[in-house]
């Protein structure tokens, strides 16, 4: 799958998508920030509605479901020292905490890594269906992260 | 004079036949197409109740790679996990698929069929109208416009419907049929038949819930399993 500079290969059987938010103001984008793109993938499958950083997704996510969500921001934050980090993240079992779901859901956690590749900056969102079940959720992960390419 | 009368009669006579060969031919190619569908009795005489065609030669199920309708890249997974999805091979310029676009919602929610995911599958959109189908897909339904996949599913005409089975990847039902009634009648022994090997278990036949409390420690006799009871001192 290849869009918006971004090619990753999709395992068998999941759901993914790269699309381009339709618009742009957040709290970390800048003034006359253009739409940038996101990418969501999943072991389950994706309700065509559902939010950037998958509200309206992780409510149906079981126990050994994941949802990895890559957003862009605009330019000017590549050089911020949020996005000081170089290069697509490797998550760990450690960084995931149930409080870090953008909605905390009973069970379940999340993760969140701010980067930046060749000039673009990007935060890299990971849910877990189950908190117990990180350890073996984590590495389909950075498989995923693994064969992730995005033009600087 | 007679000559030249005999020349032209001759050379009408011979383009009568031609044009007979061909609506022969026409005719059997649709005749033929209308056997494949399945709706057509043993006289030939068509009849409304569609039939299950024969199953793809090879049986399997390819995930859907294509576009959204607002042109992002899109992959829907319907092998490698335990749901069932519905294929729906629908085309904006197909008369017989109004009725099924304009079903696509009820009471204003996407339909279900028979607890199956549905998906919406376009041709590219080369072959589509953007415009119309943005008038006729309505929002909450998952759709991907794939030539691809219309390619690799042998979709013979549209309507038309696939039904795949995710635990193994194999397609167990497919079919024509014009209306959302007549697609749980044609998939809904196929729909039966998943739907009852389908129990919560493991591949290996574990129970899901055995096999998640294990996973995170729990087995017989573990503490949390009897909150009443007092711990055992060692």
């Amino acid at each position: 799958m290849r869009s918006e500079g971004i090619e990753v290969d999709v395992p068998q059987g999941w759901d993914g998508e790269i699309y381009r938010r339709s618009s742009g103001i957040t709290a970390l984008s800048g003034p006359g920030d253009q739409s940038r793109p996101v990418m969501h993938m999943a072991n389950f499958p994706l309700p065509s509605e559902r939010g950037d950083f998958g509200s309206g997704a992780v409510e149906l996510m079981r126990s050994d479901n994941l949802l990895v969500v890559l957003f862009e921001y605009g330019p000017e934050s590549a050089g911020s020292p949020l996005f000081s980090a170089r290069g697509v993240p490797t998550v760990s079992a450690g960084d995931f905490h149930p409080n870090a779901m953008q909605r905390p859901l009973p069970g379940q956690s999340g993760a969140q890594y701010f980067f930046s590749v060749g000039g673009r900056a990007f935060c890299l969102y990971v849910a877990l269906g189950s908190h117990l079940f990180r350890h073996e959720l984590v590495p389909k992960v950075n498989e995923i992260l693994g064969v992730l390419r995005i033009d600087g | 004079m007679m000559a030249a009368i005999l020349v032209i009669e001759g050379l009408a006579i011979l383009l009568l036949g031609l044009l007979v060969v061909g609506l022969l031919r026409s005719n059997a190619e649709i005749t033929r197409s209308l056997h494949q569908l399945g709706i057509s009795d043993h006289n030939g005489s068509v009849t409304g109740a569609p039939r299950p065609l024969p199953r793809l030669t090879s049986g399997s199920a390819e995930d859907i790679m294509g576009q959204s309708l607002q042109g992002s890249a899109v992959q829907v997974g319907v092998t490698g996990h335990e749901g069932q999805t519905l294929l729906a091979f629908l085309s904006t310029g197909c008369s017989a698929c109004i009725g099924l676009w304009e079903g696509l919602q009820d009471n204003g929610r996407p339909i279900t069929v028979g607890g199956a995911r549905l998906v919406v599958v376009t041709k590219g959109a080369e072959a589509e109208s953007p415009s119309r189908l943005t008038q006729l897909a309505p929002p909450g339904v998952t759709l991907v416009q794939s030539t691809e996949a219309w390619d690799s599913y042998g979709v013979p005409v549209s309507p038309y419907f696939v039904l795949v089975d995710g635990s193994n990847g194999s397609i167990v039902g497919e079919g024509s049929a014009i209306s959302w009634e007549q697609v749980r009648s044609l998939l809904g022994q196929a729909l039966a038949d998943v739907s009852m090997i389908r129990t919560d278990r493991m591949p290996d036949g574990e129970l899901r819930a055995d096999a998640e409390l294990r996973k995170a420690g729990i087995g017989p006799g573990h503490p949390s399993l009897y909150p009443d009871r007092p711990p055992i001192s060692e």
